[in-house]
């Protein structure tokens, strides 16, 4: 029973993963598009800590949701916010 | 729906089954696994093991074991590479300076207040999974990377003219990150330099005691495990990492024309 639902949880944040992955690339406003990359990372965390790699969570939570969006916003200031076609 | 879209989704899908084909037919055996494999027990017995003093590391958790022990010398090398990294986005922001005359710019009081109590809270969680990382998961780099967050919280919210003015310059972080590498260098070869003084056999990165050289960092400390060199490196690699980042995101933060002033 734990087994299926462990997989049935993977499943869904799996899901939900991909869908901010698809949000973030075809997203036009780069700062709407870090934010569903952080999202997806967040999903991310969550699938590494029931695969039970608890210090990898540990370093991709501050890394995945905090440094890094936090550079692409430095980097987003300094260029452009909107891509065009 | 757009032709673009349409071939990131269908590659997206082809991804994924072609990732899960993949998993499906490797030698990965039945996942989530639910038995202990053979190499995990041998780490697992090797830990932390009481009735073998010359084949075990000194603390409870089999990871920080692992990247500080048993490989410890990789675990340097990566922290090598981290501080090339770093010193080349210094060298190319070599002599950018930052005029603090300019009045600092912050976010609005609530974002200010949220962040003051962010700034006490946040580098506690990152000195216990430091101080804890040989005990419970977590070790020096996840520390790092947790108390770096504050700083990237504080110089977004209170503008990076606010914490230059407070003392937090480029070169007291600099000397924080030699401090913490030199830390390291030390702690890998401080029972060669004790075994040199007092005549013994000893080897570079070693914790415990090995047959052919008794001599080993100190397991407990008054009935608390202290894990030998495992808690130095991982107090050593938190201000190196702290540091490191700190640096380099304080360097990413600066604007343009500042910039553009020395780099043409």
């Amino acid at each position: 029973m734990i087994e299926i639902f462990t997989l049935a949880f993977l499943m869904l944040v799996s899901i939900a993963s991909v869908i901010a992955a698809f949000k973030a690339i075809i997203e036009k406003d780069m700062v709407r598009a870090i934010v569903y990359s952080a999202i997806q990372s967040a999903m991310y965390a969550l699938i590494f800590y029931v695969l039970m790699a608890p210090d990898i969570v540990l370093v991709y939570i501050p890394v995945s949701v905090g440094i890094t969006p936090a550079i692409l916003l430095f980097v987003t200031k300094k260029t452009e916010r909107y891509d065009g076609d | 729906m757009k032709k673009s879209e349409i071939c990131v989704i269908v590659s997206i899908i082809i991804f994924i089954f072609s990732l899960a084909y993949i998993t499906s037919l490797g030698g990965l055996g039945y996942l989530p696994p639910v038995d202990v494999r053979k190499l995990a027990q041998i780490y697992l017995s090797s830990t932390y093991n009481p009735f073998e003093p010359t084949n075990t590391s000194s603390g409870y958790e089999s990871v920080t074991a692992i990247v500080w022990d048993f490989r410890g010398l990789d675990t340097f090398f990566e922290t090598a590479v981290f501080y090339g990294a770093i010193i080349a986005s210094i060298a190319v922001y070599r002599g950018v300076e930052i005029d603090t005359r300019k009045k600092p710019i912050g976010m609005s009081p609530i974002a200010k207040t949220v962040t003051r109590l962010s700034t006490v809270l946040i580098p506690t969680v990152a000195a216990s999974i430091a101080f804890h990382g040989h005990l419970t998961p977590g070790g020096g780099f996840q520390a790092g990377s947790v108390a770096t967050v504050v700083i990237v919280l504080i110089v977004m919210v209170f503008g990076l003219r606010k914490v230059i003015l407070k003392g937090l310059t480029k070169p007291k972080i600099l000397l924080l990150r030699s401090l913490g590498l030199i830390g390291i260098g030390l702690t890998a070869i401080g029972l060669v330099l004790a075994g040199l003084v007092i005549g013994v056999n000893a080897y570079i990165f070693q914790n415990q005691a090995k047959p052919i050289a008794r001599i080993s960092y100190p397991m407990w400390v008054d009935d608390i495990l202290v894990g030998g060199s495992l808690l130095l490196f991982n107090l050593f690699e938190f201000i190196a990492v702290t540091a490191g980042f700190a640096l380099v995101l304080m360097l990413f933060s600066i604007e343009e024309e500042e910039v553009r002033k020395v780099i043409k």
